[in-house]
């Protein structure tokens, strides 16, 4: 009785084929992701945008407003380091010790940071009050 | 006292196993008395849920640290609001509110409908059960909200960002949303497993799949609120993934919402609603996961938990078991009637569908494709917010047309010259306002421009709707025109409460275009004295103090603000030094003018020794559209969801006659 041509199905298929068209167009010129990479990885990508994630290494210095606040950061379970300068908005809870990830290249072996690209990932518990 | 709270959920998670297989064997076998039993039992677990979350409360309102939970997320000093919203802010309460809702909600739904139940669904019993045993489980053998330890003097205190009237109630927002969507999953997966495969089970849980939608949409509006004035980067929403999570089960609760429609009415669309139902509620499960396992670098992402691959295993599960339960029942499914026109009422609805679901697809892609890239390539990858908002403008630009045409269109076929026709107002109030805006240099967003075309067409459109419906009610005669009106919404409640949604979404989408198209920034050092320009607005920065707060250093900068010459009073942003917690917070300064529904959005970023301040400062127009599209939009959900008579007489009619519909 149920003819097989049914519009829904050729509205569905025109759809989806409508998505991946637009889909494929976007990935092509924008690209879709950056790479996000630890500090230990970074030597391989001189000079890309990528996502740059870490843990805070003290002595933290100069002016986020100024010509950019200096530190380092370490691989999250490793020892490789970068020395970081970066400008723009800085976290409430960005301080030495935290996870944070920004946006930014490795010139001349400084990861320079995008401006506001600074993210602190919020701690998953709070150390006992130092006193 | 934590003895009980542990004794209460252990009794919990027995009744729901009791529940979950009892109930079960009770559904394939036949048998009412056992079914009756496993509903008691689903009761009587919610009402040992409730006993071990009134153990936490007590905890909590009294500071007792010898809980590890009130420890980690409470301190003396914290205000006594917060104290008790602490419930939700760790992992081990939110699970117990998760299973609290869910128990509590299995067993209303169930007890509402227990006839129904009883006689034609029993398997709607051990399937809520079988999603509260998961829960259960978690809180029983992996986190447990009643660990103690020896007390500490004082509590780590709580996130300072979390310390907002906002983030008291988002959560549970959220946890609502989420659970409910439970609900018309488990209808939907026992009618499957019944054989009872009618509208029944649709009409069962309308009311619970809107309840639920509102408050995940309202949660989601919450959050953003919060995220405005808390994490203050003066921006609403940020794709962030545990934004995404939540926004992701609402499209496609949203589709879902509209593709019932086309079952009730036509009888169509049968397998795609129960995919949606149970991808809705795979979604919610997924969002839960999200937030609760800190598995993307997100700023959100509160917890780095254990309890992650659990969920993971679980949520293959859920979809392993529809999935072949939907794949079973397909010869039941099949659908007898068939869309006679691309033209149509049912055409666009199932356009409305495509968008929705396509959108959804495209931010989970976005979600998952960093967790994907580092399984399979080794390469961890961020997707930013440009994906994001192009899909958004892609998909959503198209729904938005879909609102002002769909409620237009005639069911079964249209003609396109009387669909014209009946879009000529509209179309014309859309040109109107477009040429407008372009004349006032709103030109500068294309993107905004379209959009606010757009949102004229199905403002133009809605209008229309009542002002036909409320002439033609007033034309009968006998009542006045604010009669007719309201006698026009309460005789098709789900119609016109639909439309006041719908009316809310374009106040969302002008607040939205507002603040992301046509929104002014400014940065600037000011010494004492020194003045800024923003738009038509001039800052004078006088200086800064410190005093207490209850839990905090509070530090302002002092702001006199003016406009055209005119001062429009002080202004105070900073930042909260808190000090159980070690925390600084920044604390926005902002002025509402609410004729223009524009704000004055002040960030202190950095206070330095000299006694500078660097201020960032945004004029975001309309933005306070978004938080009243929150207000509009729970009021056109209360309308739809408002209990009607007329509708249950007529439904009982229906079922009553085995009309046409009723059986497959």
């Amino acid at each position: 009785m149920a003819k097989r041509r049914n519009p829904v199905r050729l509205v569905v298929a025109l759809s989806v084929a409508a998505a991946l068209a637009v889909f494929l167009l976007y990935t092509s010129f924008a690209g879709g992701a950056t790479a996000s990479l630890r500090p230990s990885q970074l030597a391989e990508h001189r000079g890309d945008e990528v996502s740059l994630a870490g843990r805070v290494v003290g002595p933290v210095t100069g002016d986020a407003r100024g010509d950019g606040l200096r530190f380092t950061l370490r691989d999250i379970d490793g020892t490789a380091t970068v020395p970081v300068v970066y400008t723009g908005s800085v976290p409430d809870l960005f301080k030495t010790g935290r996870h944070v990830y920004m946006k930014g290249e490795l010139q001349s072996g400084t990861f320079v940071a995008e401006e506001d690209s600074l993210v602190t990932k919020c701690p998953s518990k709070y150390a006992p009050k130092e006193s | 006292m934590p003895e009980l709270g542990r004794a209460a959920l252990v009794a919990a998670l027995g009744l729901i196993l009791y529940a979950a297989l009892v109930g079960g064997y009770a559904a394939l076998r036949g048998r009412r008395r056992l079914l009756d039993s496993a509903i008691n039992a689903l009761l009587a677990a919610c009402a040992a849920t409730g006993v071990a979350s009134l153990v936490l409360l007590a905890a909590l309102a009294g500071r007792d640290f010898s809980f590890e939970y009130v420890a980690e997320g409470t301190s003396r000093e914290l205000p006594t609001g917060y104290t008790l919203a602490a419930f939700w802010s760790g992992q081990a309460g939110s699970l117990l509110l998760w299973l609290l809702v869910l128990t509590a909600a299995g067993s209303a739904a169930v007890a509402l409908n227990r006839r129904l139940v009883r006689e034609v669904l029993p398997w709607t019993v051990p399937i809520v059960a079988a999603v509260a045993t998961f829960f259960a489980l978690l809180l029983v053998f992996v986190a447990s909200p009643f660990a103690t330890q020896a007390a500490p003097a004082d509590g780590a205190g709580m996130n300072p960002s979390l310390q907002n009237p906002y983030m008291m109630i988002h959560p549970p927002m959220l946890y609502l949303g989420y659970v409910g969507l439970t609900i018309p999953f488990a209808f939907a997966m026992a009618a499957l497993a019944s054989r009872q495969t009618d509208e029944r089970w649709i009409v069962a849980t309308r009311r619970w799949t809107l309840a639920a939608w509102t408050f995940l949409g309202f949660g989601i509006l919450l959050g953003a609120k919060w995220a405005y004035e808390e994490v203050g980067w003066g921006g609403w929403y940020a794709w962030d993934p545990v934004e995404n999570a939540a926004l992701m089960p609402w499209l496609v609760a949203t589709a879902f919402l509209h593709s019932v429609f086309v079952q009730e009415k036509k009888n169509m669309l049968r397998v795609w609603n129960v995919v949606l139902v149970a991808g809705a509620f795979g979604l919610a499960l997924f969002g839960t996961f999200l937030t609760r396992s800190g598995v993307i670098n997100s700023i959100h992402s509160f917890t780095q938990s254990s309890i992650g691959p659990w969920f993971l295993g679980f949520i293959a599960v859920v979809a392993g078991a529809s999935i072949a339960l939907i794949l079973v029942r397909l010869p039941l499914l099949r659908a007898r009637t068939r869309l006679e026109s691309l033209v149509s009422r049912e055409a666009a609805f199932l356009y409305n569908n495509l968008f929705l679901v396509a959108f959804a697809l495209t931010i989970l892609w976005g979600v998952v494709y960093p967790l994907v890239s580092e399984a399979l390539r080794g390469v961890a990858v961020t997707v930013g917010a440009p994906y994001y908002e192009f899909f958004a403008v892609v998909f959503g630009l198209p729904l938005v047309l879909l609102m002002g045409i769909g409620p237009l269109v005639a069911w079964r076929r249209a003609s396109l010259r009387s669909l014209g026709l009946s879009l000529l107002w509209p179309a014309g109030v859309a040109l109107a306002v477009g040429l407008v805006l372009l004349a006032l240099g709103a030109g500068s967003s294309p993107v905004g421009l379209v959009g606010y075309t757009f949102a004229a067409f199905v403002l133009a459109a809605i209008v229309l709707e009542f002002v036909r419906g409320t002439r033609a009610r007033h034309g009968l005669g006998g009542v006045g025109w604010v009669g007719a009106l309201t006698g026009l919404i309460a005789r098709n409640r789900r119609r016109y409460g639909g439309y006041v949604v719908h009316a809310a979404i374009v106040l969302l989408l002008v607040g939205a275009v507002g603040i992301g198209g046509f929104s002014t920034t400014r940065e600037a050092k000011l010494a004492p004295g020194e003045t800024m320009q923003v738009g038509d607005y001039r800052l004078v920065y006088e200086g800064s103090d410190q005093r207490r707060g209850a839990n905090a250093l509070e530090l302002r900068a002092r702001l006199a603000v003016f406009r055209d010459g005119e001062s429009l009073g002080a202004l105070s942003a900073g930042k909260n030094r808190y000090l159980a917690e070690g925390e600084t917070s920044n604390e926005v300064g902002i002025r509402t003018d609410w004729l223009r529904a524009e704000d004055l959005f002040v960030i202190a970023d950095q206070f330095n020794a000299d006694g500078t301040v660097f201020l960032e400062v945004l004029v975001n127009p309309l933005v306070n559209l978004i938080w009243l599209a929150g207000l509009v939009f729970v009021g056109g959900s209360l309308i739809a969801m408002w209990p009607d008579a007329r509708e249950q007489r007529r439904l009982a009619q229906r079922f009553a006659d085995g009309g046409a519909l009723a059986r497959a």
